[in-house]
């Protein structure tokens, strides 16, 4: 049974023009453990953050013409949690969150409701439940933990090295063609998004190659680090992703 | 200060770390070319230099000064298939790669070699052109830290940087600070035909290898009363400063030379070029230095004689000094200077104390 309701508090975008991204309820609050008939709003969850700096985003493109379309459109998933639904939503009109609908279903649903809804982005910590979204046809990514250092700039990072299983291209290239137009409109100078690109095992032929590829697609790197070798853990803390993009095989073509 | 790298990998990332290690090896192994794989960074002499030191940029960097951000990218982007034109530590950089050959003709299998980072904080749509122009010069530079604006020094110390060098004065004080090695270079004004078969590196003393203890006494109490006190206390080590370290790397370096009989032949030259008098000041140099257990090729006392005609002499690929006078000197007769922001010195100008504005307290 799927049932999807708007947010009335926030302002609907268009979504053919959107960059449509799908959250799961139990990430962005903490659900776990939470009493159904109490009407406390939910604690913040893994991604909160993330959702925050995609706001922040959207203000910055709006500053800049009123008018734009081009803009982040959050769905919230909410797999099995029928049950709280109603708190679900007062949660998110607590917090004032810019979430332009809501989407209950059964688990077994999951999938199909983001290709119904037209997902861009499905963004997840869940590296699973990212692979299983990349095979059905709809670019993912992994959501990571909140960094140390809490930044108001909304952070991508795409990895050259291939994973163990390559995902599907041509999602992941129509959202980095949004996304590097949602780039270009905020100005090299603008601090609310970084596009980076970390290459781990390769070198500067690599790095270089995947910086062209992301160029291709409409996607301007702002930063890139290449490490040939050294270690990625201590990269990859100073980095501080919100989104990481962890297949890189196509950007090696 | 910029200790020597730890030999072990800390608790728990060790796996990750061999197996990034791992497949790199394997991914540069199975490159068609006969690139040299990067060494390991822990075992390795990790070298940063920045975008405008490696190159020449004062152009495009007028570009961003008067025009912006965006034009000075895109101008960059526009220009990305022209090679840039050397900077002031591309010699070294070149020097540091002849060095790199010899060792792997010696030691095949080691790790212990200069490893050059591209550590700058220019955007990474710049970074196309930073890359064809190393592809232009074949420069062995595999590893780079592009950051868009951020800060390098978290980058510098999580690869275990042996020293910076920047034409920005305010990083390389931050680096020195988090006790890494760090220089601001200079483009001398002049050329001068440099060695391409030995690199030579030449160091000042006091506020370079050694702390500022005794510059702080010639500052205010005179000379009389420094060379009495570096005669009391001949014997007692000054206490390092922020090059030491990297003097120490380039003395291990040296050795392996020296195990396979290379000692004639070794293609790393280090100097010592002091104002201090080896009459009077010098010998507690050299007793540090032998406490340290670090060798130095040449020292050379000029007794206040100035710099610039011995380094021409001498030509190394790069002259740390702490005092803007000397680098000045140096540069105008064609030395590669590199500025050490340490210590007393930087508050003097020519002998006179800069006035500070004052500080709340």
């Amino acid at each position: 049974m799927v049932s999807t309701v708007r947010n009335p508090e926030a302002k609907q975008k268009d979504a053919q023009r959107a960059l449509v991204v799908a959250l799961t309820c139990q990430e962005l609050f903490h659900l776990g453990g939470a009493e159904v008939s109490s009407s406390e709003p939910y604690a913040p969850g893994v991604a909160f953050p993330l959702l925050q700096a995609m706001q922040v985003v959207n203000e910055r493109l709006l500053e800049l013409n009123p008018e734009e379309t081009l803009l982040f459109d959050v769905v919230l998933l909410a797999a099995d949690c029928q049950q709280h639904q109603d708190r679900i939503i007062a949660t998110t009109r607590h917090y004032g969150l810019d979430v332009s609908r809501f989407c209950f279903c059964s688990r077994d649903e999951f999938t199909h409701l983001l290709l119904r809804e037209r997902t861009h982005l499905f963004l997840c910590t869940d590296a699973r439940q990212v692979a299983t979204a990349s095979h059905t046809g709809v670019a993912a990514a992994l959501l990571q933990p909140a960094p140390s250092r809490p930044t108001q700039q909304l952070r991508v990072l795409f990895c050259t090295d291939p994973a163990d299983r390559p995902g599907t291209s041509q999602q992941v290239c129509q959202v980095a063609g949004l996304l590097g137009a949602m780039r270009s409109r905020l100005g090299v100078a603008c601090g609310a998004l970084s596009i980076i690109l970390l290459t781990v095992q390769g070198g500067r032929e690599s790095c270089g190659r995947a910086l062209l590829t992301l160029r291709s697609w409409g996607l301007g790197v702002d930063e890139a680090y290449c490490l040939a070798g050294a270690p990625g853990g201590p990269a990859l803390s100073l980095l501080a992703p919100h989104i990481l993009f962890p297949d890189g095989s196509a950007l090696q073509a | 200060m910029s200790d020597m790298k730890p030999n072990e990998a800390p608790e728990g990332d060790e796996n990750g770390e061999e197996k990034d290690w791992a497949a790199a090896k394997a991914f540069f192994e199975n490159l068609k070319t006969n690139k040299p794989r990067p060494p390991k960074p822990r075992y390795a002499v990790t070298i940063a230099v920045s975008s405008r030191t490696l190159f020449n940029m004062v152009a495009e960097r007028k570009i961003y000064e008067e025009d912006g951000m965006e034009k000075y990218v895109a101008y960059q982007v526009e220009h990305e298939n022209e090679p840039l034109k050397p900077g002031a530590a591309f010699p070294f950089v070149k020097a540091l790669m002849t060095v790199n050959a010899r060792l792997r003709e010696l030691y095949p299998d080691s790790e212990e070699l200069f490893d050059i980072v591209l550590m700058t904080n220019n955007h990474a749509q710049v970074g196309v052109r930073l890359i064809n122009s190393i592809n232009h010069y074949d420069l062995t530079i595999e590893r780079f830290c592009m950051t868009g604006g951020q800060s390098p020094i978290g980058y510098l110390k999580a690869y275990m940087t042996n020293l910076y060098l920047s034409k920005d004065s305010e990083k390389v004080t931050e680096a020195i600070e988090e006790g890494i090695a760090a220089a601001t270079m200079f483009m001398p004004e002049t050329e001068i035909k440099l060695s391409d078969t030995q690199l030579r590196v030449a160091f000042d003393g006091d506020a370079v290898l050694f702390s500022d203890e005794s510059e702080i006494i010639v500052k205010q109490h005179g000379l009389d009363t420094f060379f009495e006190h570096e005669r009391e206390f001949e014997n007692k080590p000054l206490a390092q400063g922020p090059l030491k370290c990297f003097l120490e790397a380039l003395g291990k370096l040296q050795r392996k030379f020296y195990a396979k009989n290379e000692r004639m032949n070794c293609p790393i030259r280090t100097f010592l070029v002091t104002a201090r008098s080896a009459a009077s000041s010098g010998a507690r140099v050299l007793k540090t230095l032998r406490s340290w257990g670090l060798e130095i090729d040449e020292a050379l006392f000029l007794a206040g004689a100035p710099k610039g005609p011995l380094l021409e002499k001498i030509k190394p690929h790069i002259f740390f000094d702490d005092q803007m006078f000397h680098i000045e000197g140096a540069k105008e007769l064609g030395t590669i200077a590199a500025h050490v922001p340490y210590g007393i010195g930087q508050k003097y100008h020519r002998g006179k104390l800069i006035e500070q504005p004052a500080k709340d307290k």
